[in-house]
């Protein structure tokens, strides 16, 4: 991994100062070959116009007294100057006169015209520089010269130029090379460090690890400065939060745990308390009991009326400690989830509180609703509690209409149980499945106080929720929902 | 030091360039006659010879023919218009030889053969430049003479004849001269 930067990032800096070099040099020997090109073929075309000079006024002789032999052997002069290939003299109307080739075959080619008005003309084609002259004698024209240079001499000096030149831009790269060496030690080694670390951070998540300090102080000494402050800032921050939350954890655990204790502690000793209490009750009330039975006779009126109210006095309190008992083992006993048929349950009680009280006229009404899921012993004692409550406070009504079944209600769907019984102050309602707390006094309606918070209690430990609707004289409805067994919201 | 006096009139080149040139094309062009080439050959070697600088006699550039003429309108029609050294040139027929007193160039007719060591005298003694198509002409004290070979007319130089006759010969001319007979070393 660390190879892949080193490469990257060098090799970038070395191909950056191999192509800045190259480019340059190769530009500078390009346009010196460009302008060592245009003036050397210059001078070849004036060394080849003297020539031409030299020999044409040589020639005039020659063609004015027909005498080619003499031209000729001006001509054959050439043969001293190495690069004319081929040579002749021409009539004005372009007919050899005399002609010279060094290689015998190509002496001349086609001539170039000549512009009226100029002396000379030249062109240079792939090989060979061709070169007309006109030869005038006394201010007249007699005659042309040709003369054909090859240009061996500018293709040498073109290859030996190309191997200077690679030569030089060879020694360039290779100090190029070597200046990037330098390079990478002090720019690439720094960056590719810092990579690495950002790389070690980001993979391993370890705060801890730190860039190497670059020793000058550059724009990278920044840059690495920064990332390891940078780095610091994180660590400091990371093992801040870590110890802020497991102290927090800590804290949550003890208090979790004190809570437990404590609530235990609580249910303890209320069980305790309560099952303590019975003994010394039961008592209290076999005595008198066995006072009443043994002995009523004896006993005037008012002794045995108030024996009386100690027996039912102490009656009531055996049904509260009942009902607290109940309350406890609702809350610590465990839990066993299955179908339940409420509306079948609602109807089984109420047919039970019909047979205690056969005299009354309670209209019921429980449709067939859909199976509930949860505790069957729990469901029962919710439900028993609600239709006991609503037989109990429509029991001044000579006509009673309470309802069991299921509702939407604020996008959900509880089930419900309605009376039209003497109902109570909405106000209160948050005070009704609080344990003890009674809106109605004993006297009028009797009851513990007890069964509404044990029904909000079961319904909580099946995650679901109790509210109560109603108004006072006008009936009451009470309704409760179950969580979903398989939300797991069940709180054991 | 030789100099070049006569400019040359453009026709008259450009007729001699043609001559020379047909001389080349056989097929395409009839062959000038031998008269035509003399002709253009008497009016180039005004070009590349010098007289005495006490000569010219004449205000015109006088080419003269002793004896029977050859030349017939040839010689008129090829130098007219033309001019050597900014005089222009004429020709004359010289019944005589006492004529030749004005004259640059003499061409010596065939017909003279036997007059031509008169005629070398006369040439000393008025600078003429002596031309003539007789056989050795210059070997007998001519200073030009025509020659015939292979089909083209050539010449001949007697430099000896020429010192004699106070002229001097371009170096050019000799160049293309068959042959040229030397003057006496030490002169």
């Amino acid at each position: 991994m660390a190879t892949r930067f080193i490469r990257s990032i060098s090799t970038r800096l070395t191909l950056m100062n191999m192509l800045v070099s190259g480019i340059a040099l190769l530009l500078a020997c390009a346009s010196f070959f460009a302008y060592d090109q245009l003036t050397f073929r210059q001078a070849l075309v004036r060394t080849l116009s003297a020539q031409a000079q030299i020999i044409g006024s040589n020639s005039i002789s020659a063609i004015l007294f027909n005498d080619p032999q003499a031209a000729s052997n001006t001509l054959s002069a050439l043969r001293n100057s190495g690069n004319i290939a081929s040579a002749g003299i021409l009539t004005l109307d372009g007919r050899p006169f005399a002609q010279y080739s060094r290689e015998p075959g190509n002496e001349i080619l086609n001539v170039p015209a000549i512009a009226p008005g100029d002396l000379e003309t030249y062109s240079f084609r792939s090989t060979h520089l061709v070169l007309v002259r006109r030869i005038v004698f006394e201010g007249k024209p007699v005659g042309l010269v040709y003369l054909r240079a090859d240009l061996r001499e500018i293709d040498d000096r073109l290859k030996r130029y190309t191997l200077i030149a690679f030569s030089v831009l060879l020694v360039s790269l290779l100090i190029a090379m070597v200046a990037s060496a330098t390079f990478r030690k002090s720019v690439a080694q720094p960056i590719v460090q810092l990579a690495e670390t950002a790389q070690i951070v980001t993979r391993d998540k370890d705060y801890s690890v730190r860039a190497t300090p670059v020793a000058e102080r550059d724009e990278l000494a920044v840059l690495v400065d920064s990332f390891n402050e940078m780095l610091r800032e994180i660590q400091r921050r990371d093992s801040a939060l870590q110890k802020a939350q497991s102290e927090l954890e800590q804290r949550v655990f003890e208090r979790t745990s004190e809570l437990v204790s404590a609530n235990r502690e609580l249910e303890a000793f209320s069980y305790s308390v309560s099952h303590d209490l019975r003994g010394p009750l039961d008592s209290l009330n076999g005595f008198t009991y066995v006072l009443l039975k043994q002995h009523g006779t004896k006993l005037d009126d008012q002794t045995r009326e108030l024996i009386e109210h100690i027996r039912s006095s102490g009656k009531r309190m055996t049904d509260l400690i009942d009902d607290l008992l109940n309350l406890s083992r609702v809350t610590t006993s465990m839990m066993r989830a299955q179908k339940v048929d409420l509306a079948e349950m609602a109807r089984s009680i109420i047919e039970e509180l019909c047979r205690a009280e056969p005299d009354r006229k309670v209209e019921f009404i429980a449709p067939v609703v859909e199976e509930a899921y949860g505790d069957a012993r729990l469901l029962r004692i919710v439900i028993e509690n609600l239709l006991r409550n609503a037989w109990k406070y429509t029991s001044h009504h000579e006509h009673a209409r309470i309802e069991f079944g299921r509702t939407t209600r604020e996008g959900k769907t509880p089930y419900f149980v309605k009376d039209d019984g003497s109902g109570f102050d909405p106000r209160s309602a948050d005070r009704l499945f609080k344990p003890f707390q009674r809106l109605h006094s004993t006297a009028e309606f009797p009851g513990s106080g007890i069964g509404l918070a044990t029904v909000r209690r079961i319904i909580q430990r099946h995650g679901g929720d109790v509210w109560a609707e109603g108004a006072i004289e006008n009936g009451a409805t009470f309704y409760f929902t179950l969580g979903s067994p398989s939300a797991g919201n069940y709180s054991v | 030091m030789r100099k070049v006096l006569f400019p040359l009139n453009q026709s008259i080149i450009l007729i001699a360039l043609f001559l020379l040139s047909t001389i080349y094309a056989p097929a395409e062009e009839p062959r000038p006659s031998e008269s035509q080439v003399e002709a253009a050959y008497l009016y180039n070697f005004g070009k590349f010879v010098t007289w005495p600088a006490d000569r010219p006699y004449s205000e015109a550039f006088e080419i003269c023919i002793l004896g029977k003429d050859p030349f017939g309108l040839v010689l008129d029609s090829t130098v007219a218009g033309e001019s050597i050294g900014n005089k222009k040139i004429e020709v004359k027929r010289l019944a005589d030889l006492q004529q030749a007193t004005s004259c640059s160039i003499l061409f010596v007719s065939s017909s003279e053969e036997s007059h031509l060591a008169t005629i070398s005298d006369v040439a000393q003694h008025l600078s003429l430049l002596t031309v003539s198509t007789i056989r050795h002409f210059a070997e007998r004290g001519g200073t030009i003479g025509l020659v015939a070979q292979q089909d083209r007319i050539r010449f001949e130089v007697n430099l000896r004849a020429a010192d004699q006759c106070h002229l001097v010969l371009s170096s050019e001319l000799l160049k293309v001269a068959t042959r040229v007979i030397e003057a006496p070393s030490g002169k």
